[in-house]
């Protein structure tokens, strides 16, 4: 069941009106309900990866309480260590297995040694990096005494399985999120008209920036071969705004369904593509995995306080796992290693904290200079994308030795039956109405709401793609 | 709760006017369109005369040479469809009689889309925009699983076929682009591709007993006074699964079988469509077999 599927806006309806009228009595009724519309809501995937979620679910819950009941600091460890290698195991089988075991496969063939890789023949359950990183968040946090576990088993499994944030998260936070599952509160007006907005926001994202622009990246992409430098240049743009509408889009809708029912979940993007710099790009860009990573991986390891090489070693781990996060595939680690470099610079000499501040442009030289360090940004995310998008590695560098070699700037007609170049208008209009509202969690709230929604309703219904349909990108990983 | 039930109903209220209102822009537009395609000219035309009709598929419309039939004093024009099947060709055909078109023959083409009784999205979805303004298109679509929602949801129809009759399709028609599809009367020649797929593997495919729409063909021509001419095209050597044919010729004894007419792969394009060299060899002995000419 997609956000942006016919089952999904019959789905939703009926769950707020239950929620609100019906289960209202209590929280926990409300709760309750929850529970059992996100376990409907996942199963419509594939039922019997329910009870992994629900394993899943009850192993951090019940090793949380252990940890916080633990006497010994041994038992507390136990019970800390068991969480962590059965959740990252179940992550292993699933999402990584095959991987090791055919590159390990391939290196023994390589010095000779002929070998075969006994793969095993699972799908990924959907939403699976997103809940192990829920659960490991919690049972980290009871170890380090940040909180105190959750004992009331529907509260917790609400946290872990809540539909909006089930299959492609934000990674939410038991501080975040616990707090306001255990507070019933009343229904609140403009949070839900907040939330409407975000959700129709999101579905242009999808339907008219992301789908759309999938037709010509793939197009492009598939093609590489016959491209030119300027279809292959827009190919990389096209791709950028394709995952950036399709994931943001996501969680926009996300957000948006959650203010429906009162609560609120972190916030995902904040127009990552009007950054200055790349590590500002990454305070911007799915914020939820960047900060998770930065909590429980980056500052353990040490963060930037040691050394220089502490330094580049920490930045390179977190990039690399970051990438690795994404699939089990070599692109992710290079699009990963990409960006390492690119921010290694900012570290070592101490400027990856320079752009924190808003964007403010006037007619001077100094706003020339943020014009131009945003395009620049934007290019350098653009190639990292490329390596993200491609097959293989090779296929990556082989479509940037082209794009550079080509040095043909003409129009081309691809495989989609249009002109390379034709998104362009859309995508310029997009990019000026999120500049515009930049300040904004989305633009179609405030002042001449209704008029904004229609002008988006109709951008929705005329220039939506919605018979090359195409899922969210996110729910892969 | 109550200031939202009326926020949600307002936006209700305006998705359902601006989808009344495209719905009505876009048929009107549609309404004008004549140079775009062979269903818009036909819904768009008044009463014609030809001596000839082809319809049927791709292997219809890359094989009959409408201009070698005009040369012998024969006015003709190819009506075959790219990826259409029987469905849009009897369609086709009922929009023809509806504005009165006088026809003596119809060349039809029916082979391999007798294995199925299913529109082809991708051509009928060009009938949609009319639905409303033809009772012969409303009552073809009526028996068709999605007619409810193409034919009550304003817009529906071209939100699910954005990629046909979408707001692209919209910007061309305003913009007065053509489309070749009306070039060369109809046909629409085909070059010798280097990688063309010679091989086909058409092992599990067989006719329907009673193809629907055929047998509506067949009626439309009798009650018409229509002579039908219905012929199996030529495949190239390679095809996997050739006893189709006489899977076809046994179901259907009135189909004459041209499938070994031409066969040699210097003729073909892709397995199942000649190059206009082809097709010039074909149509001459269709000439010469139908028409004594």
């Amino acid at each position: 069941m997609f956000f942006n599927s016919l089952a999904f806006a019959i789905f939703l309806p009926i769950v707020f009106f239950l929620y609100w009228f019906v289960f209202n009595k209590t929280k926990s009724t409300q709760n309750a309900l929850l529970i059992v519309a996100s376990y409907y809501f996942y199963s419509c995937w594939d039922w019997r990866f329910l009870f992994l979620l629900v394993f899943s679910t009850f192993l951090d819950y019940y090793t949380g309480i252990q940890i916080e009941k633990g006497k010994s600091e041994n038992s507390r460890k136990f019970w800390f260590w068991l969480s962590i290698i059965v959740n990252l195991g179940f992550l292993g089988i699933f999402k990584y297995y095959n991987f090791f075991a055919t590159s390990f496969s391939e290196l023994l063939n390589s010095v000779g040694i002929q070998a075969s890789p006994i793969l095993l023949n699972v799908i990924l359950p959907v939403g699976i990096s997103f809940y192990t990183f829920h659960g490991l968040s919690y049972v980290i946090d009871i170890y380090l005494k940040r909180i105190k576990a959750e004992y009331n088993f529907v509260d917790y499994s609400l946290f872990v399985s809540y539909f909006p944030l089930l299959v492609a998260g934000p990674i939410e936070r038991a501080t975040h999120l616990l707090p306001q599952v255990k507070v019933k509160t009343e229904f609140d007006f403009e949070k839900a008209k907040e939330g409407i907005c975000q959700i129709i926001w999101g579905l242009v994202k999808k339907v008219v920036i992301a789908d759309t622009c999938a037709t010509y990246a793939n197009a492009i992409f598939d093609n590489y071969t016959s491209m030119n430098s300027f279809s292959l240049i827009l190919g990389a743009i096209y791709f950028a705004f394709q995952i950036y509408g399709d994931f943001s889009g996501y969680s926009d809708i996300a957000l948006g369904v959650s203010k429906l029912f009162g609560l609120d979940l972190l916030r995902n993007f904040n127009y990552p593509y009007f950054s200055r710099d790349i590590a500002e790009f990454w305070r911007r860009w799915h914020i939820s995995l960047s900060s998770w990573f930065r909590d429980y991986l980056y500052i353990p390891l040490g963060g930037s306080k040691g050394g220089i090489w502490m330094k580049i070693r920490n930045t390179f781990i977190i990039f690399l796992v970051s990438g690795f996060w994404h699939g089990a595939n070599w692109t992710y680690l290079a699009w990963g290693f990409i960006n390492a470099i690119y921010f290694l610079p900012l570290l070592l000499s101490n400027s990856n904290r320079n752009n924190m501040g808003a964007i403010q442009l006037k007619f001077n030289f100094d706003s020339a200079k943020v014009i131009m360090s945003i395009l620049y940004t934007f290019s350098l995310t653009c190639i990292a994308w490329i390596f993200f998008r491609a097959k293989t590695i090779t296929d990556a560098i082989l479509y940037l030795k082209r794009m550079i070699l080509s040095r043909d700037f003409s129009f081309q007609y691809l495989d989609n039956e249009r002109y390379s170049y034709e998104l362009l208008i859309i995508l310029g209009i997009f990019v000026l109405v999120e500049w515009n509202n930049r300040t904004k969690v989305e633009p179609l709230s405030g002042k001449r709401n209704m008029l904004k929604l229609a002008f988006a309703i109709i951008a929705i219904m005329a220039f939506g793609t919605f018979s090359d349909y195409k899922e969210f990108i996110y729910f892969q990983f | 709760m109550k200031r939202f039930l009326i926020y949600i109903t307002k936006i209700i209220v305006v998705i359902t006017l601006i989808a009344v209102a495209l719905d009505g822009l876009y048929t009107a537009i549609f309404m004008q369109s004549k140079n775009r395609g062979k269903i818009e000219t036909v819904i768009n035309s008044k009463a014609q005369k030809y001596d000839i009709i082809v319809l049927g598929s791709s292997r219809a419309n890359n094989h009959f040479v409408s201009q070698m039939f005009e040369n012998v004093g024969l006015k003709t024009f190819n009506y075959g469809m790219s990826g259409g099947h029987l469905f849009e060709s009897s369609l086709l055909l009922k929009l023809m009689i509806e504005r009165k078109y006088k026809i003596k023959n119809i060349i039809l083409e029916a082979d391999l889309n007798l294995s199925n009784n299913q529109e082809s999205d991708g051509v009928s979805a060009k009938f949609l925009p009319y639905i409303h303004n033809s009772n012969v298109i409303k009552e073809h679509f009526s028996g068709q699983k999605n007619f409810n929602e193409l034919y009550y949801i304003p817009f529906y129809r071209y939100i699910k076929y954005d990629s046909k009759i979408g707001f692209r399709e919209i910007f061309k028609i305003e913009s007065k682009e053509k489309t070749n599809a009306l070039d060369n009367l109809g046909f629409y020649p085909l070059k010798k591709h280097k990688n063309g797929n010679m091989k086909n593997n058409i092992v599990n495919l067989n006719p329907l007993p009673h193809n629907k729409y055929y047998e509506e063909i067949k009626n439309i021509c009798v009650a018409n006074n229509i002579n039908l001419i219905t012929v199996m095209t030529p495949m190239c050597e390679n095809v996997v699964g050739m006893n189709y044919f006489d899977k076809v010729k046994k179901a259907y004894p009135e189909i004459h079988n041209y499938e070994n007419v031409v066969v040699d792969n210097k003729y073909f394009s892709s397995c199942g469509h000649m190059t206009d060299a082809g097709a010039k060899i074909f149509t001459v002995r269709i000439l010469k077999d139908f028409f004594n000419k």
